[in-house]
């Protein structure tokens, strides 16, 4: 029974990230791993043993933490990601400021002309 | 009618990145078959000297502060077309393998007036284009369900050479979400949203020099499963709409 309330928190997940998508708040790209990861968490939810299977191969001798490890990798993946975007969105920022300030500086020599 | 035709403002729009040693040719060739209309290289921040080669030949070129990629160079050129109003936009590679000839083909298609974009396809006859393999399932893949979810054949939807007409152009260069890889997922797109799409056979080069952007192993891969998941997205996103 309790295996229902985690199909639904799944699928709720997965609604969630496409309802964002179709609001246009969150790009198709960046929904990718989001959805990737809730599919993830509906099959271990529909096969809850499919962890402790995967522990026994890796063998790790309490399944909870193999979910532990799961989870901490792929979070940890995401802030990665997030902060190699940020990085290369500051630069960005910076190089599109500095061009905004040469074309004013282009105008105004321009109008002065 | 032909008079009408002549008046259409028509725009190549090539975006290029490090194609020094292709871009004179393509831009000459350009020049000699279609006169009437104007040529605009988007300069994708190349770090050789594209630039000044298109500068050379008299050809207005855009140079963006940073790397856009493909896709959002083809948009910038789509919005410059838009602002300046043009009729028509013919996509266009800077590598060599487009040919100006076919690509007025395409543009007399347009003007018919019966379709909104025209495909120049590579396959639709046997042009003894070789296709790579990856590009092959690639190929057979989209256009499988290209025919599943709108019911159109689309011999060669991995095609960037295409024809557009204002319609399009306006849409695509509005879109805020405009795609990474513009190619399946976007004709899926727009057919489910009504416009009318169009196959013409036409024959390309192979490159002469420089890499493809679907070079690689990782590269293509990664291209398949971003199609592919936005295909999912543009479906859900896309119930059928009919085009005013």
């Amino acid at each position: 029974m309790k295996k229902i309330y985690f199909i639904i928190l799944a699928f709720l997940s997965i609604f969630y990230v496409i309802y964002e998508v179709r609001k246009k708040k969150f790009s198709i790209k960046e929904s990718f791993w989001w959805i990737t990861a809730c599919i993830l968490m509906l099959v271990l939810a529909i096969f809850p043993y499919s962890i402790d299977k995967l522990a026994q191969f890796l063998n790790i001798e309490y399944p909870p933490s193999l979910l532990f490890v799961i989870c901490i990798i792929f979070l940890l993946f995401i802030n990665f990601r997030n902060s190699k975007q940020i990085s290369g969105h500051q630069e960005k920022i910076i190089e599109l400021a500095q061009h905004i300030a040469l074309l004013e500086e282009e105008l105004q020599e321009k109008g002065k002309k | 009618m032909k008079e009408q035709k002549n008046k259409d403002k028509v725009l190549f729009v090539i975006p290029a990145y490090n194609e020094q040693d292709n871009i004179e040719k393509v831009l000459k060739e350009i020049k000699e078959n279609a006169p009437f209309a104007d040529i605009l290289v988007i300069n994708d921040c190349s770090t050789d000297n594209t630039k000044q080669v298109v500068e050379q030949n008299n050809v207005t070129c855009i140079t963006g502060v940073f790397n856009l990629k493909y896709a959002m160079a083809v948009q910038t050129g789509l919005k410059y077309a838009m602002k300046n109003d043009y009729d028509y936009v013919i996509q266009f590679d800077a590598d060599g393998q487009h040919i100006a000839k076919e690509a007025i083909r395409l543009l007399e298609e347009a003007q018919k007036g019966n379709y909104d974009i025209i495909i120049g396809s590579r396959y639709l006859e046997d042009m003894g284009y070789p296709c790579p393999y990856f590009r092959k399932i690639g190929t057979k893949i989209f256009s499988f369900i290209i025919k599943c979810l709108c019911k159109q054949k689309i011999k060669d939807p991995l095609s960037g050479f295409q024809c557009l007409n204002k319609k399009v152009i306006q849409r695509y260069a509005k879109m805020g979400n405009y795609p990474e890889f513009p190619d399946a997922n976007l004709i899926i797109e727009m057919l489910l949203l009504g416009y009318k799409i169009k196959e013409v056979p036409v024959k390309m080069r192979i490159r002469e020099s420089g890499e493809s952007m679907h070079s690689g192993i990782i590269k293509p891969i990664k291209y398949m499963i971003n199609v592919l998941y936005e295909i999912v997205f543009i479906v859900i996103q896309n119930p059928r709409k009919k085009v005013k």
